[in-house]
């Protein structure tokens, strides 16, 4: 067996598998470790030496989609990968397809990982951080982000498209990236004072937002599921609006809400307009 | 007032209007430069509401004060409820921050009628001129269009925004003469009109500059009036082929508060407004007909999905060979959709597709057995008559809202 270890970065594990692929090392014979390894009384092999005599050709898609499946955290996340190589070099190209048992996992994952850095893209809030300290830390906006797949480093260029030359940076509980207006800075581990900024930056103008998400809601076609099905409640934890959730749905269920109106409006004064007859 | 009771009163009128969609933008970036905001095409949902519905627009009312009286609408003059009116400025501005803190990807904005229609579209207009140009905004703007308002304005607004709507309100003249005595069709569908025309004096010219480059939009409101399904889907269809609209959404009547006798206070059909949406994605992405859905009853069936219930009543076009059909065809199985054809037509560019193949590709099998052939595989049900095989796939409870408010 061959234990290996690529440090969950693509092109260390390229280089490995390249290598075996050349010596026609079977995926059975292989095993990327994750964390501590499991079998400690398992003689582990090393990589062989040299490229090995068999040159394989794989179609430059296929590298396309397994860099993207890298990014994928979970079991098995590089054997699968090598797996998948090992076919297609072998002429299986089965293994990329959805309608495969390999390939519809590797398909799983792709469209994990892209939903994964759509949901960055959604879901990021930024605090503005005020001009004295904007100027201190030349950062004008901060977020605290939990994705679950290792997509920060390549989903984050969006903001720099959305928010021009304004600094920023997002911090997660590994990894972390800023951007200064010009050039990106991605730490894979996300250095202490970042993450506590944004943790801690403070926001008096938060509620205009909270205002606005609870009057946008019409407590007459109230559905969680549907919410649920759409942002999963992992995400509640780090939006703003989130603990509204739980007290709107109340509010609606408990039959005060017979129709769109938010109560904060329904308890106002109203103005009936008279217009002069033409 | 302070900016964040308007916020409250104004966004609380806007939420009626279904459409929250940021999509069908052109590419636009900010990288390196002053402004702000980019679109790529696609639409973000930033959050979604305990009504499942997508937040991807700051959606308010510029003022809900409204010269006209819309029987449905909640700030018809008539209407006893709290009033306020927005500066252009203040709308900047919560555009502004709600966008730099990543909260939406633009602007939805429409007004009550106040002094006239033009003056209301001017002012429509003076925000998202603001900004556009003031601020170098190049995240997404859609306006509302009043439908009186001088063609020249709608030009205007029509080079600012990328997307225009004007609402078609009911499905039948007859009720928007009962129920919105102010409006007439002739001039909505005017509108509408200056719209498309402006899109395509732009279209194939590269260097043209932008007009609505995300279409038209417009809504129908469904279950105010007693109109049929058949009504409003014919209705859809004409607009779509009329006017090139990009979406008809379909709102089903919210009861307001202070309701007129006029329009039901029944909780909202949405049930119905989802087999609507259900209809109107068959015709704009598969390409049925209105009068092939609605062929021989005048509402959908609630209890089956129209795709389905096309499938039952058409029989003797099934079942059929996933080896061979044509895409097209594919797509008219139940329980397989868009993107599972273009899966199984590169699957079987390899080697024959077999049963399993689509259980890989999670196709709805309970669905699309009964209407299939694979290389291993022939439906003993090809004789079960419609009927059974209704009863036997009817939706067990009410379908989740489904996410088609892109
Ligand atoms: S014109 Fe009609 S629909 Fe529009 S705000 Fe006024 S009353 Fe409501």
């Amino acid at each position: 067996m061959i234990a290996l270890d690529c440090d969950d970065d693509f092109a260390t594990w390229r280089d490995q598998a390249r290598v075996l692929l050349g010596h026609g090392i079977d995926p059975a014979q292989v095993n990327w470790g994750q964390g501590p390894i499991q079998d400690l009384l398992a003689v582990a092999d090393g990589l062989p030496d040299g490229p090995g005599p068999f040159r394989a050709k794989v179609p430059a898609e296929l590298l396309a989609q397994l860099q993207l499946a890298a990014r994928y955290r979970g079991e098995q996340r590089w054997n699968l990968l090598y797996e998948v190589l090992w076919r297609v070099a072998h002429g299986d190209r089965t293994a990329m397809l959805a309608g495969d048992r390999l390939g519809s996992e590797l398909q799983r994952r792709i469209k994990q990982v892209t939903r994964e850095a759509h949901h960055l893209h959604a879901f990021v809030r930024f605090v503005p951080l005020p001009t004295a300290v904007a100027e201190q830390l030349q950062l004008d906006l901060v977020a605290f982000h939990e994705p679950a797949h290792d997509i920060l480093e390549t989903a984050s260029g969006h903001f720099a498209e959305r928010l021009g030359r304004q600094r920023w940076l997002i911090a997660t509980s590994r990894d972390g990236i800023r951007y200064d207006g010009k050039d990106f800075d991605y730490r894979r581990q996300c250095p202490p004072e970042w993450r506590q900024w944004a943790e801690q930056a403070d926001d008096p103008d938060a509620d205009l937002w909270l205002t606005y998400y609870r009057h946008t809601f019409n407590p007459a076609r109230v559905n969680p599921d549907a919410l649920r099905m759409h942002m999963p409640g992992r995400f509640w934890r780090h939006l703003p609006e989130g603990p509204l959730i739980p007290r709107l749905v109340g509010l609606a269920r408990q039959g005060k809400q017979r129709d769109g109106q938010a109560q904060e409006v329904a308890e106002q004064g109203g103005k009936r307009i008279s217009v002069v007859t033409r | 007032m302070q900016l964040i009771a308007k916020l409250g009163i104004l966004a609380d009128a806007a939420k009626y209007d279904a459409s929250c969609a940021s999509s069908g933008a052109p590419k636009r970036s900010s990288k390196g430069s002053d402004g702000l905001g980019a679109t790529n095409g696609m639409g973000i949902c930033h959050s979604y509401t305990p009504d499942g519905r997508c937040v991807s627009l700051l959606k308010v009312l510029l003022t809900n004060f409204c010269l006209y009286d819309c029987q449905y609408c909640v700030n018809r003059r008539s209407s006893n409820v709290p009033r306020a009116r927005f500066t252009p400025e203040e709308v900047v501005r919560l555009t502004l921050d709600f966008y730099r803190r990543n909260c939406i990807s633009g602007l939805f904005l429409s007004s009550g009628i106040i002094r006239s229609a033009d003056y209301t579209m001017e002012q429509l207009v003076r925000v998202a001129r603001l900004l556009r140009e003031e601020h170098d905004f190049r995240g997404y703007i859609h306006l509302k269009t009043i439908p009186d308002a001088d063609p020249l304005l709608i030009e205007e607004a029509g080079r600012l925004a990328d997307r225009l709507s004007v609402n078609i309100e009911l499905p039948s003249d007859a009720s928007l003469k009962r129920l919105a005595p102010e409006k007439q069709v002739a001039t909505i569908r005017q509108a509408m009109g200056t719209i498309h025309r402006g899109q395509q004096a732009v279209a194939g010219e590269a260097r043209a500059p932008r007009f609505t480059p995300a279409g038209q939009s417009t809504q129908m409101i469904v279950g105010a009036d007693t109109s049929d399904d058949r009504t409003i889907l014919r209705n859809a269809e004409s607009l779509y082929q009329g006017y090139g609209l990009k979406r008809v959404y379909y709102s089903a009547f919210s009861p307001i508060p202070d309701s007129p006798d006029s329009v039901p206070l029944a909780a909202p059909p949405l049930l119905r407004e989802h087999r609507l949406y259900q209809a109107d994605f068959l015709m704009r992405g598969y390409g049925y007909k209105a009068g092939e859905l609605l062929s021989e009853a005048s509402n959908l069936a609630l209890d089956i999905d129209p795709k389905l219930a096309w499938a039952l009543s058409n029989r003797e076009v099934f079942p059929v060979d996933i080896n061979r059909a044509e895409p097209a065809l594919l797509a008219r199985i139940p329980g397989i959709g868009l993107r599972s054809v273009q899966r199984l037509v590169a699957l079987r560019r390899e080697r024959r597709v077999r049963y399993d193949d689509l259980i890989q590709l999670r196709c709805v099998l309970d669905k699309a057995r009964p209407f299939i052939v694979t290389s291993d595989y022939r439906p003993a049900l090809a004789e079960t008559r419609s009927g059974l095989l209704r009863a036997r796939l009817r939706d067990p409870v009410a379908p989740v809202q489904m996410g088609l408010w892109g």
